[in-house]
């Protein structure tokens, strides 16, 4: 019986629903930022938030939303948008966090520039690929040891309030002047 | 007889007395310290290499509806360019038409004993404009240089403009402002400025 349970969980619990009711959840907190400018890594598990921004209704009129190759000249591209007043939003994966170390412990962390990235978890439950834990288990540790705040949103948090919580941590990049990211598990755990 | 990074940066500084100027590190703003002083509409990328073009890229972008008439110049190095060479193709995607990047190119990496960059082998103008960038110029003489600042000023971006210059450096001080401080002072500069009714060109 207990085989049977495993193998055939809820449709409700389906990975392919936890990631659309997650992805929607985090569509809705990036949207109560109200962003002028959405900055994107590739990422097949952002699929659906990218989506939405790229060609859904959250490409809209007054909103531009464009790729950035490597983290690093995001995080450049966005302190220049915030120095001139623009409301910002980066999206990426976690196994990107070492690329962009450098640019946010010398550009705007010092230079006291509120910056706030989506970071979505990979590695973890629901994983397919058996490498990127590898790298993805140590974004904590990563952001804790160059001293970058972050909060996480995962099954913890019951999903109505994931939308609150990212604008609540944008809010918060304001509020101290410096990067803050909201690390996201649309996957499982 | 080569151009000089201080001839440039003399020149930049009269001719965009009222645009944000984005500086690379290093020797440059501290040579536009030295012929220019502290003002509050230079900002200086203090540490790393290879960011300058990405911020002013944010700069250009975010004031490029508020202020469609004024400029975003940038003086980036050959060095610190090619360690982020992938910003070339993001600029000529978004194409700010309000950039203008003058490129001090001396085949070396000065800041740090003049170790060799790979720039001498590069047609850096033919990049931009394989990437899409509006136009560009190479600028090998102080008459080039002198019409390159003119048009620039006038035509439409994102603008590319690579100077070769000599190695000659200013004997200068460091720079030790806090980072937090030249931020501060750029966005109160940018608040106080009024955007410009002059046209483009």
């Amino acid at each position: 019986m207990i085989d049977d349970v495993l193998a055939a969980p809820a449709a409700t619990d389906s990975q392919e629903d936890l990631l659309d009711r997650r992805s929607r959840a985090v569509i809705a907190g990036i949207e109560a930022i109200d962003p002028a400018f959405v900055l994107h890594l590739a990422s097949s598990t952002l699929k659906i938030v990218l989506d939405h921004f790229i060609s859904g209704s959250g490409a809209c009129d007054g909103r531009r939303v464009f790729a950035m190759p490597r983290e690093e000249e995001g995080i450049c591209i966005a302190t220049g948008l915030e120095l001139a007043g623009s409301r910002t939003v980066l999206i990426f994966q976690d196994n990107g966090i070492g690329n962009l170390l450098t640019a946010l412990l010398t550009l705007p962390q010092p230079y006291h520039v509120p910056l706030f990235g989506v970071v979505t978890r990979r590695g973890g439950l629901g994983e397919y690929n058996s490498m990127i834990h590898t790298v993805s288990e140590r974004s904590e540790a990563l952001l804790d040891a160059a001293g970058v705040r972050w909060f996480q949103l995962d099954t913890r948090t019951p999903l109505d309030r994931w939308a609150v919580e990212i604008k609540r941590a944008w809010q918060f990049s304001r509020t101290t002047h410096r990067p803050v990211f909201m690390l996201v598990n649309l996957m499982g755990g | 007889m080569a151009i000089e990074r201080a001839d440039v940066l003399r020149l930049v500084d009269a001719a965009f007395p009222d645009s944000a100027i984005v500086l690379t590190l290093g020797g440059t703003a501290r040579e536009m310290l030295a012929v220019a002083g502290r003002k509050a509409n230079h900002i200086i990328s203090l540490d790393a290499m290879g960011q300058t073009v990405s911020l002013a890229l944010g700069l250009a972008l975010g004031l490029e509806a508020e202020r469609p008439n004024e400029k975003l110049v940038v003086i980036e190095g050959d060095g610190a360019l090619i360690m982020g060479l992938s910003v070339m193709s993001t600029v000529g995607h978004l194409k700010p038409r309000n950039l203008v990047v003058f490129l001090l190119d001396n085949n070396v990496y000065l800041a740090t004993g003049g170790q060799p960059t790979a720039s001498s082998d590069m047609d850096m103008v033919a990049v931009a404009e394989a990437c899409g960038w509006a136009t560009g110029r190479d600028v090998r003489t102080a008459d080039e240089l002198a019409a390159a600042v003119a048009w620039a000023g006038s035509a439409d971006g994102p603008v590319f403009i690579r100077v070769h210059i000599g190695v000659a450096q200013l004997k200068t001080n460091y720079f030790l402002e806090d980072p937090a401080v030249l931020a501060e002072d750029f966005r109160r500069w940018l608040k106080a400025a009024q955007p410009s009714s002059s046209s483009l060109g």
